[in-house]
């Protein structure tokens, strides 16, 4: 079984990005798609550490980048997706679709709704790619 | 009681006479008001044997107690009488601006009784109201009456019209409000035809005395918070209703091809909201006292489908006119939102009949040129199925008559549940969609509950102890959620208030409001017991009116699974999920209330007509 990483951690960013790169489903379902997304995981500090800003350089099915950055910079990409701690923890466990969780304001959008729901299949892809990186959460004995 | 006027303005259509009638407070208390507050007025002053296309069949027009006080979503109001299309319980709700007009003319509603020699319009203008010669107005669409009619009486007026297809007794006709609001479902505009009334129009100024002034101002802008922080509201607000055209395709809660197919060839593109907005969208549009502005004005500005500028489509066109036709073109689908706009049809029925009549002529049940994605064919097809001509008139009785007619095995093909068609979410995809469509009593309906949103996980309402994580292609616990999502959604409709403003407000915003505005003082758990109320009550009228147990079902198609798209291999397990609900319900096996629930709910004249003793 392969070692668990930490969720959010720098290795599980990268363990990710692998996994998004190598997903034909998801090259085809964003084959169209053009521009950047910055997941944004807020914390009270209880259950995660400190608050994280995840950036995905996403272009024609591609993932340029895929990272761990600031604050600042994450802000700057064209479509942001912000949520709790729980509520990713819950996208990541396959257990909260994530236009489910922005229509019940569990997640919040910003961006243009449009375009995003132009390619709710890449999306359905880039979470099932979360799901196949073997994750350890802090919370969880 | 504050909110409320207490009473209903009742015109006998005969003799032009009018008058008022007033409303007991108990049914008020206890009904809410709208088509709840109908339901008891048929009950009361109507029969379940009455002839749906004869003059006896009374029409009320009602608005809720929210009517008039810029509460956000509070537009909207019914129509009610015994459905031309499924022989049953009738009613259609509809947005605008005419009910807080109505309400503000000092009614809570209007009783049509009889039909009037010669084409009539009714004009109310506050405390007034006459009868008066439409002639000049009978044969005009509604786009071409409405403008006449504002014309005609000036500023203020909303207008409230049939068209040829109401006058023509088409039994999917509608009544559209201001010609961009239409009352579609279940055909209550061959009722309007039938008494021979072209309009209602209405003006009114007064204000709406409230019980609770700075309750009512706080409740409403608690909702109008909730508004502006949903995304539900939001991709409503941008993308108009058919937002949730291209996640419903991912889903497979679209039906493409007569329900008959789950392969998506790529309709999102073409049919969704996004490619509305960015190609046909004019502006967008809203009803009176709306944060969400769902409502889109659309153009197609030149090629063969040319339109005017108007109001459209709405998702469940696109899905009518394009996906369950296999027709991929949106400027097709405009041109035929636009005609039946100014027909008079129902879009939901009209698109169905249509399906089934393609299906009908591949199985060679009926000739007919008119191939899967024929748009030419269909757009000439409408006006003949308003005027009733030729094959048109066969396709005016909606697709289940249309099919008995036919024999053989055409009842196959017309989906439809009491004699409704389907709306445009597969139950295959969202099981317990189905259980709604079997138990609502207006026949297959996604607007008599709250079943939709909360399935498909658009909303999260803990305080109604609803969960707000479920699977869609499972029947388990589906029972308990759709008795829930009805007690509440059916509420909506008694306060006449918007469903889609409701998927992004708390339910304890409306509650507020309710009590601040009335004084009615119920708590949430009071408030859903009046829903559970209406919904016997509107089943004991159905009962009355003939349908049982066997009548709680979906059509055969649903309940084979699809081998392709996002409801592939999924059924509802309808027997499982019915069992659970009579239970629930308190229905015995033959689909009807036993004596003590109904007496418990306050229903015994309606226990003592339905059971006896």
């Amino acid at each position: 079984m392969a070692e668990t990483m930490t969720v959010f951690s720098p290795e599980w960013i990268e363990e990710y990005k692998r996994q998004v790169r190598g997903s034909p489903s998801y090259k085809k379902a964003a084959a169209a798609w053009e521009g950047d997304l910055t997941l944004v995981v807020q914390t009270d500090g209880s259950a995660f550490p400190r608050d994280c800003y995840i950036y995905m350089d996403l272009w024609h099915g591609e993932a340029r980048d895929l990272r761990l950055v600031s604050a600042e910079e994450g802000a700057k990409a064209k479509f942001v997706i912000t949520g709790g701690y729980p509520r990713w923890k819950q996208v990541v466990k396959g257990e909260l679709e994530p236009i489910k969780g922005m229509m019940q304001g569990k997640l919040k959008l910003r961006g243009n709704l449009a375009y995003v729901v132009r390619f709710l299949g890449a999306a359905k892809e880039l979470v099932n790619c979360t799901t196949k990186v073997p994750t350890r959460f802090p919370d969880e004995a | 009681m504050h909110g409320y006027a207490g009473r209903l303005l009742t015109v006998d259509l005969a003799s032009g006479r009018v008058g008022s009638l007033e409303v007991p407070e108990a049914a008020q208390r206890s009904l809410i008001g709208g088509s709840g507050l109908g339901a008891w007025l048929f009950l009361h002053r109507s029969r379940p044997d009455v002839e749906p296309l004869s003059p006896e069949n009374t029409l009320w027009i009602l608005n809720g107690p929210l009517a008039g006080t810029g509460f956000p979503g509070s537009s909207r109001f019914t129509v009610c009488a015994r459905s031309p299309l499924t022989g049953l319980w009738g009613e259609a709700a509809v947005g605008g601006n005419f009910g807080p007009a109505l309400r503000q003319a000092g009614w809570d509603g209007i009783e049509l009784a009889g039909a009037a020699p010669a084409p009539g319009i009714l004009v109310i203008d506050g405390d007034r109201a006459e009868l008066r010669d439409g002639s000049a107005y009978w044969g005009r669409d509604v786009y071409q009456c409405t403008q006449a009619l504002k014309e005609e009486l000036g500023a203020g007026f909303r207008v409230f019209c049939i068209g040829p297809a109401g006058e023509n007794l088409v039994r999917f006709a509608a009544i559209a409000n201001d010609g961009a609001h239409f009352a579609g479902r279940t055909g209550l505009g061959a009722v309007m035809g039938v008494k021979r009334l072209k309009a209602v129009v209405v003006r009114g100024s007064g204000q709406v005395p409230l019980a609770d002034p700075p309750g009512f101002a706080a409740a409403r802008q608690a909702a109008l918070a909730s508004c502006r922080d949903s995304m539900v509201a939001r991709s409503f607000h941008e993308l108009g209703t058919d937002a949730g055209m291209d996640l419903g395709l991912m889903t497979g809660d679209v039906p493409i091809r007569n329900w008959a197919s789950g392969r998506d060839r790529d309709y999102a593109s073409g049919l969704g909201g996004p490619a509305l907005a960015e190609k046909y969208l004019v502006r967008t549009a809203t009803c009176l006292h709306c944060p969400v502005g769902c409502k889109r004005v659309s153009a197609v500005r030149e090629g063969p489908f040319a339109t005017e500028e108007g109001p459209g489509p709405e998702y469940e066109t696109c899905a009518a006119f394009g996906t369950l036709l296999e027709n991929r073109n949106l400027a097709a689908v405009i041109k035929a939102n636009e005609l039946c706009n100014r027909l008079g049809l129902d879009t939901i029925s009209c698109g169905g009949t249509i399906a089934f009549a393609m299906e009908c002529r591949e199985r060679g049940l009926l000739e007919l040129d008119l191939a899967w994605g024929d748009m030419n064919g269909v757009l000439a097809l409408l006006p003949k199925i308003a005027a009733r001509q030729g094959l048109g008139d066969l396709l005016a009785e909606g697709s289940v008559r249309a099919a008995a007619r036919l024999g053989g095995e055409a009842p196959e093909w017309a989906i439809a549940v009491k004699g409704l068609e389907l709306p445009f979410h597969d139950p295959r995809a969202y099981h317990g969609m189905g259980l709604a469509y079997a138990y609502s009593s207006r026949g297959g309906c996604h607007n008599q509950h709250s079943a939709f949103p909360v399935e498909q996980g658009m909303v999260s309402w803990p305080e109604l102890g609803l969960r707000d994580d479920w699977q869609g292609q499972s029947s388990v616990g589906k029972a308990a959620m759709v008795v829930l999502c009805e007690n509440y959604g059916l509420l909506t409709n008694c306060l006449c208030q918007c469903h889609f403003v409701n998927f992004a407000t708390r339910p304890s915003d409306l509650l507020s409001a309710l009590n601040a505005a009335t004084g009615l003082g119920l708590s949430l758990e009071q408030l859903l017991v009046c829903g559970e109320r209406v919904w016997h009550l509107k089943r004991g009228l159905i009962n009355l009116m003939g349908a049982r147990d066997r009548d709680d079902r979906l059509p055969a198609r649903l309940l084979e699974p699809l081998g392709e798209g996002g409801a592939a291999g999924s059924v509802p397990d309808l027997d499982l999920m019915k069992r659970e609900y009579r239970g629930l319900r308190g229905l015995g096996e033959d689909g009807v209330a036993g004596a003590a629930t109904l007496r418990r709910l306050g229903l015994g004249e309606l226990a003592a007509k339905l059971i006896g003793g």
